[in-house]
């Protein structure tokens, strides 16, 4: 990925809109969602540029047989970009270890601990983690592997942990937070956006960087991230960090919490990965260029992190 | 405003060198894993894990005290491993080989050559129908039932229950000593050296592998389960001291009541009675180097060396090592490991070694049953 140092002012110029009109917008922006403009913008890409033709048409000037306002936006800054994609191979082997090792409890008369890894009620098990054809299957065996689990969860936690740790960091230091952490209006907004994911709906909210959807999942998977590494510390030493094993409620507790924050990891990379096929190419393009196209006429990203 | 496809020319540049820096962090990536991938075993562990692995056990020390609990939430441990308990031991047979010990020779109990006690066995292999396998009884019809065809045979390869977990891997095949079937024969002293058909063995060696082989030509094999024998095993001719259980428990006598924790990831509230490791050591201390320095590990093995574990000299020094005689208020039974088992709440269990037969001092890292099958060599909690 290419220097970040030249562009943001580059990309000042080039995107910066004109009209006061629009930096107004940008500053509305936040509270403009109540009025979710119906053709405004789908969730995070995909734009659909002509619509916007219509509504702004006065500074146009006809390209390729039709009119548009392009600006290139700088939506995600380089270090974002690389350790977004640094931590998703080490989250992969993370997950992919962590199942060589908890395979092992399986292959055990006792099946002790495994009782309690279960969606069920009481005595009714409606699935039980997991189901033998989960270990063997034509695609992958996961059974006897879990000295190799063990060296490489035992490497990669590093990996995982201090890519996490600068990636805190680097939003706090950079304030890109601000585009993240969820807002008074967020479960709002993201319960309308899951009804237009349903179609029970037609028309997003307004968004800057994300809308209150992506805001509440994004940050709840970095408290999720620093969870698993606070009950896996607790797992892996729980003589030498007896007290975190106490407070997150013993030894076999902090298993099933690290074992259900894996669930939840698959689960949000279930919905991620569907809802940036959904969102389109400019929006995933964004997260490795950094840069998205969008109608000049949007509240400006850059415009709205200047003023952090 | 810039013309539109002047900023989508822009865009074009812009996606056309990130996606190519992008590729090549791909590469590097894969490359990344394939290097720790391929790199060469050290014990069936790629090398760098196993530094990890290492450097992980100093970056968080065995320094704190395990929590402990009230009796009443203590259980009898379930039983996890058989190997070095296979035969019931005769009591009266039994001596404790303590080697390296500070002037050994003016201690009651030296003798010249420890590796010449005889331990006796009762003859039938030890009844033992329990929990000790990992094809589950009831459950035939599962995924260990499938693998049973590639365990090793026979009545030892039932009761080999957890080093399925390392050794049916994918690099087990590359493991000299552990084939299945007959592999714990093939490493008796009777066998060729380790490095199997490797390159041929200088006369020397071959010499002293003859001269060794002489020595123990009566004993019975050692090292018949999946990691062979240990490379840490004694020579014959090694002096040292053999104590009887009345020498070990004059040290004071501590209870304790903490968490077993098994690598295979159950764990259990236990209630264990014996002597401080600490105590038996200040009562039986390492003899310094020519240095002048104390050894850095102690070495353990069942009596007849199926089962082995190394720890550091200062992991000993826990003040929780527990050389164990009790159990839930009642003296050890075989198969936890009568009359003396390890009991280490810093450690998992592999480390518990049970029935041990030699406590030796040494510089030299030791040989570690499952640390050569892959596993940690700290295990440490």
């Amino acid at each position: 990925m290419e220097q970040e140092a030249e562009t943001p002012e580059q990309g000042q110029q080039e995107q910066k809109p004109s009209t006061g009109a629009e930096i107004e917008a940008g500053q509305e922006a936040d509270a403009a969602v109540e009025h979710a403009v119906g053709e405004v913008l789908p969730i995070a890409g995909a734009l659909p540029v002509l619509n916007l033709v219509e509504a702004e048409p006065a500074h146009k000037e006809p390209v390729d047989g039709c009119e548009e306002s392009l600006a290139l936006e700088r939506k995600h800054p380089l270090a974002i970009r690389w350790m977004h994609w640094v931590n998703f191979p080490v989250l992969f082997t993370m997950i992919w270890s962590g199942l060589l090792i908890y395979w092992n409890d399986s292959d055990n008369a006792y099946k002790h601990p495994h009782e309690v890894y279960r969606v069920g009620v009481g005595s009714l098990t409606l699935f039980r983690f997991f189901p033998d054809w989960f270990y063997t299957n034509r695609l992958w065996d996961v059974r006897y592997k879990v000295t190799t689990g063990l060296g490489y969860h035992f490497f990669f936690m590093w990996l995982f942990a201090i890519n996490g740790v600068l990636y805190v960091a680097y939003l706090l230091w950079s304030r890109e937070w601000k585009f993240m952490v969820p807002q008074r209006k967020s479960l709002k907004e993201a319960i309308q956006v899951t009804l237009v994911d349903l179609h029970l709906r037609k028309g997003l909210p307004r968004q800057t960087k994300y809308n209150g959807a992506q805001r509440i999942a994004y940050s709840s998977v970095i408290v999720m991230g620093l969870g698993s590494l606070v009950t896996g510390l607790a797992i892996y030493k729980p003589t030498e960090a007896h007290w975190l094993t106490t407070v997150l409620g013993g030894y076999e507790m902090a298993r099933w919490e690290h074992f259900w924050l894996t669930i939840g990891f698959c689960a949000f990379f279930l919905v991620h990965v569907g809802q940036v096929v959904l969102a389109g190419w400019n929006n995933f393009r964004s997260m490795v260029s950094g840069y998205e196209l969008r109608p000049a006429e949007e509240p400006s990203i850059e415009a709205k992190r200047r003023k952090f | 405003m810039k013309h539109a496809d002047e900023v989508k020319r822009e865009s074009g540049r812009r996606t056309r060198r990130s996606f190519l820096v992008g590729a090549a962090g791909v590469v590097g990536g894969y490359e990344f894993y394939r290097w720790i991938d391929r790199a060469n075993g050290d014990q069936l562990l790629p090398y760098p894990l196993r530094k990890a692995l290492n450097l992980n056990g100093k970056v968080f020390g065995e320094g704190a005290l395990a929590p402990t609990y009230d009796v009443s939430k203590s259980v009898e441990l379930r039983i996890n491993g058989n190997y070095g308990l296979k035969q019931d031991l005769v009591p009266e047979s039994y001596r404790l080989q303590v080697v390296g010990v500070e002037g050994a020779e003016k201690r009651p109990g030296y003798v010249a050559d420890v590796t010449a006690w005889d331990y006796k066995y009762v003859a039938e292999r030890a009844k033992y129908e329990g929990h000790d396998t990992k094809v589950a009884p009831k459950d035939a019809g599962g995924p260990a039932a499938g693998q049973a065809t590639q365990k090793p045979g026979g009545n030892a390869g039932s009761a080999k229950d957890m080093n399925k977990g390392a050794a049916t891997g994918d690099k087990t095949q590359a493991m000299p000593v552990a084939k299945p079937d007959g592999g714990a024969q093939a490493v008796g002293p009777d066998a060729p050296p380790k490095e199997g058909p490797g390159p041929q063995m200088t006369p020397e060696f071959e010499k002293a592998f003859a001269a060794y082989r002489e020595a123990r030509k009566d004993k019975p094999e050692r090292g018949q389960e999946e990691a062979g024998e240990s490379d840490s095993t004694l020579d014959p001719n090694t002096p040292g001291l053999l104590l009887t259980m009345e020498d070990v428990l004059k040290l004071p006598k501590q209870e304790l009541v903490t968490q077993f924790k098994c690598i295979e990831g159950w764990s259990e509230i236990v209630h264990w009675g014996g002597v401080r490791l600490r105590d038996f050591i200040a009562a039986y201390p390492p003899a310094r180097n020519d240095k002048g320095e104390l050894p850095k590990y102690v070495y353990m093995e069942t009596p007849n060396g199926d089962y082995y574990t190394g720890y550091e000299l200062s992991e000993c020094m826990h003040p929780q090592s527990l050389l164990a005689t009790e159990m839930a208020g009642k003296p050890l039974a075989q198969m936890h490991g009568a009359p003396l088992r390890l009991h280490m709440p810093i450690k998992y269990g592999y480390k518990q070694i049970k029935r041990i037969g030699l406590i030796a001092y040494t510089d030299t890292k030791p040989d570690d049953y499952w640390t050569k099958l892959g596993y940690d060599w700290y295990a440490g909690l």
